[in-house]
């Protein structure tokens, strides 16, 4: 047996073939399995099983989803919750980025402030809601501010936790290379811990996300908001809870899980053209 | 120093020494065999008026116990404590620093306030004999530390925590005792850095700050929007009120009904999500066939916030608003479990298995011994994630549909215009909520011992 | 001398071509070698070179794509059986070393016989104390690997693998991450084991000196894919010390073998600079 005529005759048909063949596998086995649960759902729907029995079949949902594509109103509310995501999500990273690293970099300012950090942390963002409501001015700041804490904690903490994690021989090479405090923090402390910002980033994202949509069915349930806040797919979905048309419910959440999916993966992409050295080969 | 050094040979010494070590606090309950070992290493010497026993930044080698006259212990400078000078007399243990991990070096001077008599025990050496036997050399620890922190400034909840878990662990596998007690002689040498440094004071401030800042805001100056917030003066009476103004502080029954509902819906969501979630997470990482059929699903559910599934959960459970309730907390912490125990199947290292495969173990064995431990790690990240989650969506859910409970509270109190009632609830949600999440840990610490050990003598190699 | 246990490998025309990365690798390629029973027999290469993948074969870890393995009679894999079954008759330890963290240390070593279902937990552990007694490793039965030093924790795996007997020791760099002198103080240790048992070792490395000082034969593996290029037997006898490393006929073997492996070092790291 040669060395060399196995492996030619590898390199062209069997071995793509069995590649092609495992992510080919990896593909049917998904589909096998989104289908069978739609099929499931639609059939427990229909049937009327416990549970399932009173949610609308994807049948329905779609029948009403189709029209609403051509109806403006609809994509308004794309557009409200988006703009509201996008808001609290900027301000949390303006503000939370140099936070996070000021206390990284800064022991005293660390000790003066994490622990004041730390007691607030586990208080859950809607909780904060009301106290928003009374103290700033219009319903839609108040929105925005507690998506703001939604998505602020999760990104202190990860710029912090990305900072002090970092090689301190990074450091001690860097300070021998006669490198500047200055140099230092930005040639090093920065893009070491870039990737912790866009976990943060990521994670906050997806907060923001679950923030909007409660603060928006609270502004159309439960009272705490008037209803004058104004469009938004959380208030989408509550409103046709409130005129009983389940399958627009339905819709809207769907519609939710397409905007937070996209937006995430918007921020790897983000992610991975800023840091080409994780990149595996 | 010039001291009258005399050897313990003689028995009726040893019967006094036991003695005097059975008068002292640390070492009352200890057995007579242990402190007659402990009477062999230790010499007893004799002090005269004014001698100087040791000094701020000798090195700290030996304990003092007193068994006559008078010591005046100074602490230094850099030693934060409640107490900065005291005088100890017989049965008093001083330089307790000597049973510190590392080289230590003294926090304090300590000089013979008249003729005095020592009890003069080499830490090192002490520290031996405690290691014969863990559990009576755990409590020795335990209430030395329990001593240092009465002497500092430490908050007790801090030595509480801290200290309990190894306490535990310790009477329960005896055999790990010798490594549990350098892990508290490790704990007590950090408390003793911890106070020298500027970190406690610095957090004082810090609260300060922020409370001060709240006060002068909302009631002193009543600037801008601060007006219309309550101040954490006006929060604290009304918690605190026996016949509050708005109906609930920690004297009404219904403020306890309210935090009970809340807890209990965590418990049973927590509960039911880490049953299925754990074994469920532990299944997608293990087997390729399940995680290629079932993982697409739950890829395609997870975008939707939990949140988003309110009216829908209404409309599926009809049968009032505890079961949707419930099923948003579940839902949530499900996600976050079964993730993370997938993610941490994925994350065993294969030599692991295959080790196990070639010393004989079956795939079923191979499971118990080495996946399910190897993936615990990330189990607990994710419950602890799991919680918090949980808790999030809780109050979302409470404050839309719910008929008690924190997040109730809170969106009641701000319809009916009780503001402090709405801070109060979200103090009380933050405490519940830390409270959960470290019981969480500490369950984790418990079953991962050997995680807590090698992270104690911090990560070799 | 020694050849009184079982456990002879061998290897006949063994191929394995990766396909994982969508290009194909070949590993492997008619690679024969036979080792004798009881011998302490060292395959050396450059990193990357195969000489793991030979190793997982033997173990069963993953499948050949061509040839046969043999231990004694019995065929492991071959023509019909890709891969063999991982049993304790050949038992690995791992470059890194797979002592379970989670278990302390004599629950490690007493995890063999007690899955295996040959012994009760009790009496596997009473096994494993005595074995760790004669390995000096008394005292550390109830830390944790995590607690104890890495030269320790190699000596604590290896006692693992005697635990159940081993046909044969398939060790994979055991020593790799240890420094100079630790290494040498496990050198010895493990001949010292050896000597006991005479059990079978397949020992994989990349540092001549260690293969020459230990081994009885020595197969040089040529980069990529890997097959024997030089098999060198070394004819200093055992046992053997550490006075064997200054002695001539050492330093003669040391530059017999030297050129060979240095070449191989040289195509592997280009190779490796390719692929970049």
């Amino acid at each position: 047996m040669s060395a060399a005529a196995p492996a030619a005759a590898l390199a062209t048909g069997r071995t793509r073939g069995r590649e092609g063949s495992a992510l080919a596998r990896r593909v049917r086995r998904a589909v096998v399995s989104v289908v069978v649960f739609v099929l499931l759902w639609e059939l427990g729907s229909r049937l009327k099983w416990p549970w399932v029995g009173d949610a609308p079949p994807p049948s329905a949902v779609l029948k009403v989803w189709l029209p609403l594509l051509t109806d403006p109103g609809y994509w308004y509310s794309w557009y409200q919750s988006s703009r509201r995501v996008l808001t609290g999500f900027l301000f949390a990273q303006l503000i939370g980025i140099p936070l996070g690293l000021a206390m990284a970099t800064n022991r005293v300012f660390n000790d003066l402030t994490f622990p004041v950090f730390e007691v607030l942390r586990p208080i859950p963002p809607l909780a904060w809601v009301p106290a928003a409501i009374i103290f700033w001015p219009t319903q839609e700041s108040s929105i925005a501010f507690v998506t703001f804490l939604g998505a602020f904690f999760v990104v202190v903490i990860n710029v912090l936790g990305g900072a002090k994690s970092i090689d301190v021989r990074y450091f001690q090479s860097a300070y021998s290379m006669g490198a500047t405090k200055w140099d230092v923090f930005r040639r090093i402390i920065l893009p070491a811990t870039l990737p912790s910002i866009f976990v943060g980033a990521a994670v906050g994202m997806g907060i923001t996300w679950e923030v909007v949509v409660a603060a928006e069915m609270i502004s159309g349930g439960g009272g705490a908001i008037q209803s004058s806040a104004g469009g938004g797919l959380g208030f989408f979905i509550w409103n046709s809870y409130i005129g009983f048309s389940y399958p627009q419910i339905v819709v809207g959440m769907i519609s939710i899980g397409i905007a937070g999916y996209i937006s995430s993966s918007i921020i790897r992409a983000v992610g991975v053209v800023c840091t080409p050295w994780l990149r595996t080969r | 120093m010039d001291l009258i050094v005399q050897s313990l040979a003689g028995e009726s010494v040893r019967e006094h020494v036991i003695a005097l070590l059975r008068s002292t606090a640390p070492f009352a309950a200890l057995s007579d065999k242990l402190l007659g070992r402990i009477a062999v290493i230790a010499t007893l010497e004799r002090v005269p008026r004014g001698e100087v026993i040791y000094q701020v930044g000798d090195p700290a080698k030996d304990l003092y116990v007193v068994a006559s006259g008078q010591v005046r212990h100074a602490l230094g400078p850099g030693a934060q404590a409640t107490v900065l000078v005291k005088v100890v007399g017989r049965g008093d243990v001083i330089g307790w620093a000597a049973l510190l991990k590392d080289r230590s070096r003294r926090l304090a001077k300590t000089t013979a306030l008249e003729e005095s008599e020592l009890l003069k025990i080499r830490g090192d050496q002490l520290m031996e004999v405690l290691g014969d036997d863990p559990v009576a050399a755990q409590e020795v620890l335990e209430r030395c530390a329990k001593m240092i922190i009465e002497d500092f400034t430490v908050p007790a909840w801090l030595a509480q925590v801290q200290v309990l878990p190894t306490g535990k662990a310790a009477a329960g596998t005896r055999a790990g005792g010798a490594s549990n007690i350098r892990g508290l002689a490790l704990f007590m040498h950090r408390i003793s850095k911890w106070l020298q440094g500027p970190t406690p004071y610095l957090m004082v401030v810090g609260f300060a700050l922020f409370f001060g800042a709240w006060y002068l805001l909302s009631e002193v100056f009543h600037l801008w929007r601060f007006a219309s917030i309550p101040g954490p003066h006006q929060v604290l009476i009304e918690w605190l009120n026996p016949n509050p103004v708005y109906g609930l502080s920690v004297y009404s029954s219904e403020y306890y009904i309210h935090i009970w509902s809340s807890i209990r819906r965590i418990l049973i969501g927590f509960t039911i999500a880490t049953a299925v979630g754990v074994p469920v997470g532990l299944f997608l990482g293990w087997s390729r066939t399940f995680r290629e059929y079932v993982f697409p699903v739950f890829e395609t559910l997870r975008p939707i916030p939990v949140l988003a599934w309110v009216p829908l959960a209404i409309v599926m459970f009809k049968s009032g608003a505890e079961t949707p309730v419930i099923f948003l907390a579940t839902l949530a912490s499900f996600y976050a479990t079964a993730l993370n125990t997938m993610l941490g199947v994925e994350s065993i290292d294969e030599a692991y298995p295959r080790a196990a495969a070639c010393l004989g173990a079956s795939k079923w064995q191979i499971f118990r011994h080495v996946v399910i431990p190897g993936a615990l790690p990330y189990i607990f990240t994710g419950l602890q994630i799991s919680v918090g989650v949980a808790w999030f969506s809780l109050v979302a859910a409470e404050m839309v549909s719910g008929e008690y409970g924190l997040g109730y509270v809170i969106n009641t109190s701000y319809v009916n215009v009780r503001y402090p009632t709405i801070v109060i609830g979200m103090i009380t949600l933050g405490i519940v909520g830390y409270v959960t999440s470290a019981l969480v840990r500490m369950a984790g610490d418990y079953m991962m011992q050997w995680r807590v050990r090698e992270l104690a003598l911090g990560g070799r190699e | 001398m020694l050849a009184n246990g079982k456990g002879a490998i061998r290897i006949e025309h063994v191929d394995k071509v990766y396909d994982a990365a969508g290009a194909p690798v070949q590993a492997i390629s008619d690679c024969s070698l036979d080792i004798r029973a009881g011998e302490i027999c060292m395959i050396v290469g450059p990193s990357g070179c195969g000489k793991t993948t030979l190793l997982n074969a033997v173990a069963g870890f993953h499948d050949i794509t061509g040839g046969s393995i043999w231990l004694d009679d019995e065929m492991l894999c071959g023509p019909g059986k890709p891969q063999a079954q991982p049993g304790p008759d050949r038992v690995v330890v791992f470059q890194n070393g797979a002592l379970f963290p989670w278990k302390t240390n004599l629950e490690n070593v007493a995890f063999g016989p007690v899955v295996q279902g040959r012994m009760s937990k009790a009496a596997a552990r009473e096994k494993a104390r005595e074995l760790m007694a004669m390995a000096g490793l008394s005292g550390t039965e109830n830390s944790y690997p995590g607690e104890i030093s890495s030269g320790v924790r190699r000596r604590v795996e290896i006692v693992r693998a005697l635990m159940n007997d081993p046909k044969v020791l398939l060790l994979d760099e055991p020593f790799r991450a240890l420094d100079s002198l630790t290494k040498s103080v496990m050198h010895e240790a493990l001949l010292e084991i050896y000597y006991k048992n005479k059990v079978t070792i397949f020992f994989i490395t990349h540092d001549l000196e260690e293969a020459i000082f230990l081994g009885q034969r020595v197969a040089i593996m040529t980069t990529r894919p890997c097959k024997p290029k030089k098999v060198l037997d070394v004819d200093i006898p055992h046992p053997r010390d550490y006075s064997v490393l200054t002695s001539r006929r050492f330093r003669e073997l040391m530059e017999e073998t030297v050129h060979a492996v240095h070449e191989e070092a040289v195509k592997a790291f280009e190779a490796g600079e390719k692929e970049m």
